[in-house]
């Protein structure tokens, strides 16, 4: 059933027909919406879930720590400091390979102190052994959290899912709400691998010495390869069941691209227009969405780019020193390429400020106009009078 | 349907263990220790009778009503007497009222002693076997009626004797009905009886009975209070009539006929008691107090209660003579001032202004200005003697004890109580183990650091089972885990009411009010149960059985339980240089 939904509580429905069971979260905008939806279903008795009021988010994450270790299904979700709150425990949930989802509101990072969307959050967490998948609107941000769970507890390992704030977290559009049954037959009760049984009692994260501890990361490297090849078999199943597919990439019109826009999170929907004009106008143009960051989706976007001459790389994020972060990881994807494309990489819209159909076009013609890439990104827009 | 392809390796690398984390012995990282010391409730503290009231109010709070009695009973045989009566310095106590306003202990203590009236409750009241001793206790007020309670519970045979028809002494006969229902008082009075105490009643006992008590007896309480009134030492003084013989006079069902204006000279609870006694017989009453208000001796409760119910005071004012004519009594009033200086009794002193004197006309004087003790009942000045907080002790052949309103600085109830408790386990020691061991074994009785003393404790016997005398402040209680809650308080009708007559104006808590009001307190210093130490303990080092126990083993000295405890039950002291075995 179609209704008029906001981002946040797109994320809060798939929660509701995930029958998750536990639910920890300490609020921040602008993720606040989505755990606040979720409280009132706990309480409504729409979902039978224990929810927890934590003092943190530090917490928070302990606590599904805690509870998935027990062997249910769980949720949380933060955004900005809230996430750079959690980080030692990022790694803690990877490494006992537990199937958690999170929703992540990519907020900018302080100070300046800021509440609007901005990449670097969540991806400055790409090592933590947390699988990424970015989100362009509602109906993706609900498909992608249910999905996130059936490939997680494939998988074991957990899964964010980001949506940017504002943009996406507090728009309204119509989503597609499916059936409980239909869930249900995607999304069959957690069969957990990892669980602390008092009939078998064991301790779960223990001292490991180094004759064992690299064989664990290489279990987790080896699990995230699979991740492409799984969650390509789960969306075939998802789209039987509900007729939507998104892929890890989604490559538009890059078949006869001489440069292609590289684009994630809402960018995507206003480079779709922007691209449609600069077809329009006669140029060469294609986009290619990246909707996984983690593992990085490397064979789809060498099939996509195979034979454009320039990509244009649009960063809502910044790694100092470096530049843009999805323009060094296509790089590295692209590198031992033979006659693989320039890589041009920007970074705009920081801080919640608009990447608009003009912005993308920008891009597009400065890469047009460029015989080669700087070594470093090209800020755009800037004011220059700041 | 498209497949899912299952993982070729088909299994997950985790570190997982069935070797437990206590091989980690945590407990050699300590250098501090988490200790369950269970502080004393100030409130308990400031009790005369020492009752453990954050216990019974934990009681009352889960509806263990009829435990609550028994608790009560353990210290005091009193519960719904003092639940009437008494000042209730406990409550001025209260950490609570740093949060919001102090717990009503007083009307709590009322519903638990009325609740076992009401449902006939028989509860269980420790005793010792009989030891074969025989003592004899002089007067049957509070402090005689105690002491009985106490000896019996201690084993003893016990004659109490008292010279009026009924036994209850200053509750019977000096307080109104309207405070202290006669059933209420019956009922208390027949427990004591049940225990054993015999009572004679009408038998006025010569002071020359203790010359040879000793034939019969092995120790002798004196408890006669003071039934000898003070007179004003003014011109006309013999005009005045007794406040004490008046309120017995109610009391015995002979209300008089005093209309027009009364006068009531004194600042004390007998005086309160006067003037409010008048106001219910339709006599306006006007009370004199030579010092200010607020240095009036008697419960401010009560005094509010009076002015609401028409009663004048006059303070600053003190009578310097009566005269007496066909229409009444004209006193001569001289006003006071304070000059600055404290009186010997702590409060502020008062001289008469020169000059400033005036009439006032009255039908009636009363006089309530306190009482001394009869003479031959003083204290002789010979002989061993122990002068302790509630009670004097002197030995001359046999232990004989001098207590409540005879010897006690306060002159309540509960300081009434604390004398007989106090007498009977000074005698009862002096006995057993002999006059020199008295004073350190009462000391190791006490509850806190004051007077009030235990008989729990006394009947244990074992210094080790005491509470721990430090008391629980407010900085020991952990605000975090109480929000602030209004005080139940008993309904009282309106001074109309109260007037048409002397029957009792406060009605009870219900239980579930009661439950609510016992749920607000902080249950300071004792264990409750509430679990935040097993539950925080980041070392599951905490157990509980028969009692909450520490795995030294494991304990590493954090801290948090300390932290967690609501209510002060824990400490954080040194450890011992070994580790955990």
């Amino acid at each position: 059933m179609k209704q008029v939904l906001e981002g946040s509580h797109a994320v809060s429905e798939a929660v509701r027909l995930a029958r998750v069971q536990v639910v920890s979260a300490y609020p921040i905008t602008p993720q606040t919406h989505i755990v606040e939806a979720i409280s009132e279903q706990c309480s409504s008795g729409k979902l039978a879930a224990r929810f927890m009021c934590v003092e943190s988010e530090h917490s928070a994450m302990a606590s599904v720590i805690g509870a998935a270790s027990g062997g249910v299904r769980t949720f949380t979700a933060t955004s900005g400091q809230g996430l750079a709150y959690m980080h030692e425990l990022l790694h803690w949930a990877s490494g006992a390979r537990l199937p958690i989802v999170m929703a992540e509101v990519n907020r900018a990072l302080a100070p300046g102190w800021n509440i609007w969307v901005d990449q670097t959050d969540s991806l400055s967490q790409r090592d933590t052994g947390w699988i990424q998948f970015y989100c362009e609107d509602g109906q993706e941000v609900l498909d992608t959290t249910l999905l996130a769970y059936r490939l997680a507890e494939e998988i074991n390992l957990p899964v964010m899912v980001i949506l940017d704030a504002f943009f996406l977290s507090h728009t309204y559009e119509p989503v597609d709400i499916p059936d409980q049954e239909q869930v249900d037959e995607f999304l069959p009760p957690m069969e957990a691998k990892v669980r602390l049984d008092t009939a078998d009692p064991h301790a779960l994260g223990q001292m490991v010495p180094p004759g064992a501890y690299m064989e664990m990361r290489h279990d987790i490297q080896q699990a995230m390869e699979r991740v492409p090849t799984l969650y390509r078999q789960m969306e075939g199943l998802f789209a039987e069941l509900f007729g939507r597919t998104y892929g890890d990439v989604e490559a538009v019109q890059c078949d006869d691209a001489d440069i292609v826009l590289v684009v994630s999170g809402t960018a995507t929907g206003t480079c779709r227009q922007a691209l449609s004009d600069l077809r329009s106008q006669g140029e060469n143009a294609g986009m290619l969405k990246i909707k996984m960051f983690r593992p990085f989706p490397e064979e789809s976007i060498r099939r996509a780019l195979k034979g454009v001459s320039k990509i244009a790389v649009v960063d809502r994020n910044c790694s100092f020193g470096a530049g843009g972060i999805f323009a060094q990881e296509i790089r590295s994807t692209l590198c031992n390429l033979e006659n693989g494309p320039l890589v041009f990489s920007y970074i705009a819209g920081l801080g919640g400020r608009d990447i608009t159909g003009d912005t993308l076009k920008e891009i597009y013609y400065r890469t047009k106009s460029s015989e080669v890439p700087e070594m470093q990104s090209t800020w755009i827009g800037l004011n220059q009078e700041l | 349907m498209g497949k899912i392809e299952k993982d070729p390796k088909g299994r997950l690398h985790i570190s997982r263990s069935r070797i437990s984390s206590r091989i980690n012995k945590t407990g050699s990282w300590r250098y501090m220790k988490p200790v369950y010391i269970g502080r004393t409730a100030p409130c308990s503290a400031a009790c005369p009778a020492g009752e453990d009231i954050p216990h019974i109010e934990h009681l009352v709070s889960r509806g263990q009503f009829r435990e609550a009695l028994e608790s009560i009973l353990k210290e005091n045989p009193f519960p719904s007497v003092c639940g009437h009566v008494c000042f209730h310095p406990c409550e001025s106590t209260c950490n609570r009222s740093h949060l919001d306003t102090a717990l009503a202990i007083n009307a709590l203590e009322r519903f638990v002693g009325c609740w076992g009236t009401r449902e006939k409750i028989q509860p269980a009241i420790q005793t010792a076997p009989a030891n074969g001793r025989h003592v004899a206790v002089i007067g049957s007020g509070p402090s005689g009626l105690s002491a009985a309670y106490f000896f019996c519970r201690l084993g003893y045979r016990c004659d109490v004797y008292e010279s009026e028809k009924e036994p209850g002494g200053l509750l019977r006969w000096g307080i109104p009905g309207y405070r202290l229902p006669t059933a209420t008082l019956k009922h208390e009075i027949e427990r004591i009886e049940n225990l054993g105490a015999q009572i004679y009643c009408g038998r006025k006992i010569p002071a020359s009975f203790l010359e040879t008590a000793g034939e019969r007896y092995h120790a002798i309480f004196v408890g006669c209070g003071r039934a000898h009134p003070i007179r004003m030492q003014i011109t006309g003084d013999v005009q005045a009539l007794d406040g004490l013989t008046f309120l017995k006079d109610i009391r015995n069902g002979d209300k008089g006929a005093f209309k027009g204006v009364s006068a009531v000279v004194g600042g004390g609870n007998t005086a309160i008691d006067v003037a409010r006694s008048l106001a219910r017989l339709g006599s306006h009453a006007i009370i004199l107090y030579r010092r200010r208000i607020e240095d009036m001796p008697a419960f401010r409760k009560e005094i509010v209660l009076a002015q609401q119910e028409g009663v004048d005071i006059r303070q600053l004012t003190n009578p310097v003579r009566m005269d007496k004519d066909a229409r009444g009594i004209t006193l001569r009033l001289q006003k006071m001032v304070t000059d600055g200086f404290e009186s010997d009794s702590g409060r502020a002193r008062v001289i008469p202004i020169q000059g400033e004197q005036e009439s006032l006309h009255v039908q009636q004087v009363f006089t309530a200005i306190g009482a001394e003790v009869e003479n031959p009942w003083q204290q002789p000045d010979h002989g061993s003697r122990l002068q302790l907080s509630h009670c004097s002790l002197t030995n001359d052949g046999f232990p004989v004890a001098r207590g409540g309103d005879m010897v006690n600085q306060v002159l309540s109830v509960s300081d009434a109580v604390a004398s007989g408790k106090q007498a009977a386990m000074a005698i009862d020691s002096c006995l057993k183990e002999g006059w020199a061991t008295v004073e350190k074994r009462l000391a190791d009785c006490r509850v806190g650091q004051g007077p009030a003393l235990s008989m729990e404790s006394y009947l244990k016997d074992d210094v080790l089972q005491r509470r721990h005398p430090q008391i629980v402040g407010y900085q020991d209680i952990n605000t975090a885990y109480f929000l602030p809650a209004d005080r139940a308080e008993p309904v009282i009708d309106e001074p109309e009411k109260r007037k048409t007559s002397f029957s009792d104006y406060r009605s009870d808590f219900t239980t579930r009010s009661a439950s609510d009001e016992a749920g607000r307190c902080f249950n300071c210093g004792i264990c409750n149960d509430c679990d935040n130490c097993r539950l925080f303990c980041p070392e599951t080092a905490v157990s509980v059985e028969d009692t909450r126990r520490i795995d030294m083993d494991y304990c590493k000295g954090c801290g948090i339980c300390v932290v967690e405890c609501p209510r002060g039950v824990m400490t954080l002291e040194e450890a011992e240089h070994e580790t955990g075995s």
